[in-house]
């Protein structure tokens, strides 16, 4: 006897068996007995759209057993939902799965779903975040998840803290740098409509601007051949009125063409070349790309040739 | 320099980066693992596990052929109880594994009978026997039923109830959920044109579809915009509107737009191009050869197809429909970086591809790794050729001959016994099964 089969709970159900669709069937697993019977009952369950105590606490089951189940999600949630359940021992069981499997993401819309029905946010949530993020501080759902968060409980004036803290940890986190770029720019955008160069052509308050300026550039200064706060600094500028060239003093402390082995940031002579072209100086631009081929960035070199060529530079040979 | 005496590993893939920040972070440690892993087989011969006859004379070894067909083919089971973790994603297996095999220029038969369970009456597949439909398991069947080939095999699709389905998918910001109730993301708009489009299904939205409700009419209503809106501050392209740029969802908003008309007309009209190519560029590692799918992740093989596949889209975009004959306007990343990053770091001895040499093999390693090296094999071009009716996909040509910006060929690193068949850039699957499965839609007149 099953777990469900012998039990008086289920006795009414006639369980579903998997239809394979005949012998032999491609990339057949052998499943447990528990989960061949569990998912036997799931399908009947779902089949007669039952929304019961019994059938939440076989979602459990099952989930325990294959946490990758999207199917087996969608209907606890709905099930949830028509019970009304407690949406905060949800929570406390989400938490568990959550640190036991990483990489899952059914889990984070499953969260999603159920943090809709809390009126404000639960004050375990940003500490249970910060625990995922000390084992995993660039997964892709937790980041989605907690920007969905911050919007739906409007909480953008906390998050810097504890992004500063982050970057203070690790400041290659580029994961951390685009939700700061998250709660100081995107805050303001709808990220329901318009287009990308409508968001792109929104200008920021000077003094944010200015604030996230220096707060970029100390940054690079810490590890000058870091890319993320290069990206950031970059997006910044086209934040305010006027072009890059706003940085070239900057990037010159890392690469002074008039030095050429002595650059400490790639990122630098890429983004010197940009100010150097914008500023009709076809020269120096082409001199950056051809140290960007030739030396610090080779396995590029063919990108950077295509950057000269757009400035009408014959290519660099590099061998 | 070239040790005289050593195989013909240029210096860049034998040697660290010539700037390296002094301040070590969990990051700068994690590459630094990374890259010592990769030397040693990037070296070629005297430094790796191999025999020295195992390398050409480019101090590449040759593709372990026979081990990855047998590799794939246990794949396709009995599996093992430790699988179950894929019990929702069985068409995925299927899918990985038979790409892989056309890659390996293989047959394939045996396929449709497993997927008749997972299809709903509703419309659309699940990822096994009464799971709800998702577009991600339904685009690995539909894809999997166009390598299979034969017209029975393609009409287990109930065309005219996944139509209606996908129209519960569309969205009223243009963007596409992965399943009723499910999240919206890139993927969703994705997999959803790609069976839109093979399938020859209608651009009308039914008329049951929610999205009418706000005035929507079309598939592709606002979904470019919805694509643009993914693009972030650096550049790339992330899963959803402001969350993180992403290699994976980089090829999923690229292709998407490439099936809505031609990539020199669609991309830069609803992306950044330059910036775009910038990112895409910057994912590109030394001396590992091969591709990250974000700002300071590290390499992984599976972006040789997620990354690597985005450089046919941006290189159509940039140079505009081509004649056969034309030559070909050169490439913008290292092809040899990616190849050597492939066969020298990425096959498991006891066959398959994984990640990077500290990971063990996968189905779904083994096909992005192949459909990357195809495609680094391979200059795909978008033809001038006539254009067909209705969405932009069968434009597509590929040649061997790889060429120079300035005209020369290109030296290939591999052999030519390693070449793979070509992938199509949009639908990841080889040319002619795109066709064939397009033809056979194309010529009912009833749907």
């Amino acid at each position: 006897m099953g777990k469900y089969s012998g039990s008086e709970t289920w006795q009414d159900v006639v369980p579903i068996p998997q239809d394979d669709g005949g012998p032999n069937p491609l990339a057949a697993i052998a499943y447990t007995e528990d989960y061949s019977e569990a998912m036997s009952y799931l399908r009947a369950v779902m089949a007669d759209n039952e929304k019961s105590e019994r059938a939440l606490s076989l979602t459990e089951d099952i989930i325990v057993m294959n946490p990758a189940h999207y199917t087996v999600w969608l209907y606890r949630a709905d099930v949830f939902f028509a019970l009304e359940k407690d949406p905060l021992q949800e929570l406390d069981w989400l938490n568990k799965i959550s640190l036991k499997y990483l990489k899952n993401y059914q889990i984070w819309h499953h969260r999603q779903l159920i943090m809709t029905k809390i009126p404000s946010i639960p004050p375990t949530e940003l500490p249970f975040l910060a625990q995922m993020f000390e084992k995993d501080s660039k997964n892709y759902h937790v980041w989605s998840y907690r920007q969905w968060l911050v919007r739906h409980f409007s909480l953008w004036d906390d998050e810097l803290p504890y992004l500063e803290s982050l970057l203070e940890e690790d400041v290659r986190n580029n994961s951390a740098w685009n939700h700061r770029w998250f709660v100081v720019f995107s805050r303001y955008v709808d990220p329901s409509a318009g287009t990308g160069a409508d968001a792109a052509a929104i200008k920021a308050d000077p003094e944010i601007v200015a604030r996230e300026m220096e707060y970029a550039k100390a940054k690079i200064r810490l590890a000058p051949q870091n890319q993320s706060p290069w990206n950031y600094l970059r997006g910044v500028v086209k934040k305010r009125e006027g072009g890059l060239a706003v940085l070239r003093a900057f990037a010159e402390e890392f690469a002074d063409l008039a030095r050429e082995d002595e650059v400490r940031s790639s990122h630098a002579l890429d983004l010197l070349a940009d100010v150097y072209a914008a500023e009709k100086e076809e020269e120096q631009a082409g001199k950056a790309l051809e140290l960007l081929a030739r030396k610090y960035d080779p396995i590029r070199k063919n990108y950077w040739n295509y950057r000269r060529g757009l400035l009408g530079l014959k290519e660099v040979e590099v061998e | 320099m070239d040790d005289p005496d050593g195989p013909n590993v240029p210096a860049i893939f034998k040697t660290l980066p010539p700037i390296r920040d002094s301040l070590a972070t969990e990051t700068s440690w994690m590459q630094d693992e990374t890259v010592k892993e990769c030397l040693p087989l990037l070296a070629g011969a005297g430094a790796g596990t191999r025999s020295l006859f195992d390398y050409n004379e480019h101090g590449v070894p040759s593709l372990e052929r026979e081990k990855h067909i047998e590799y794939l083919h246990e794949r396709l089971g009995p599996l093992p109880e430790g699988f179950v973790a894929f019990d929702a994603a069985r068409p995925w297996l299927i899918y990985w594994t038979l790409t892989g095999l056309c890659l390996l220029g293989e047959n394939v038969d045996r396929v449709a009978q497993t997927f008749t369970p997972m299809q709903n009456s509703t419309g659309g597949f699940g990822g096994g026997h009464g799971q709800i439909s998702h577009c991600a398991p339904s685009y690995a069947v539909v894809l999997s039923l166009a390598m299979v080939g034969g017209h029975d095999h393609f009409d287990i699709i109930d065309r005219r109830a996944l139509w209606k389905w996908l129209g519960e998918l569309k969205q009223s910001d243009g963007g596409f959920r992965v399943c009723t109730g499910g999240e919206e993301d890139v993927r969703g708009a994705y997999c959803s044109m790609t069976m839109i489009s093979l399938l020859g299904l209608p651009l009308e939205l039914p008329p049951e579809a929610p999205a009418r409700a706000h005035g929507l009419t079309s598939f592709l209503s606002g979904l470019p915009e919805y694509l643009s809106r993914c693009q972030t501050f650096e550049g790339g392209i992330s899963g959803a509107p402001q969350t993180e740029a992403h290699g994976a969802y980089a090829f999923c908003a690229l292709s998407c737009l490439s099936m809505l008309g031609s990539p020199q007309e669609m991309i830069p009209k609803y992306i950044d191009l330059p910036m775009l190519i910038s990112w895409l560029s910057a994912r590109q590692h030394a001396p590992e050869g091969g591709f990250a799918g974000r700002t300071n992740k590290l390499i992984d093989g599976c972006y040789s197809h997620w990354v690597g596949g985005c450089w046919p889209l941006i290189e159509a975009a940039i140079n505009g429909p081509k004649h056969a004959e034309e030559p070909n306007s050169g490439s913008l990343f290292s092809r040899e970086g990616l190849v050597r990053y492939i066969l020298a770091c990425c096959q498991q001895d006891t066959g398959g591809l994984r990640d990077k040499p500290s990971k063990y093999p996968d189905a779904y390693h083994t096909c992005y790794v192949l459909a990357g090296l195809s495609s680094a094999q391979h200059y795909s071009y978008y033809s001038n050729a006539p254009p067909m009716e209705g969405l932009a996909v069968l434009q597509w040509r590929s040649s061997q001959e790889i060429r120079k910006r300035n005209g020369q060929l290109q030296r290939a690193v591999f052999e030519a016994d390693d070449r793979l068949v070509p992938i199509h850039p949009i639908y990841v699957i080889p040319y002619a099964a795109a066709k064939a499965f397009q033809d056979w839609f194309a010529s009912k007149i009833r749907f």
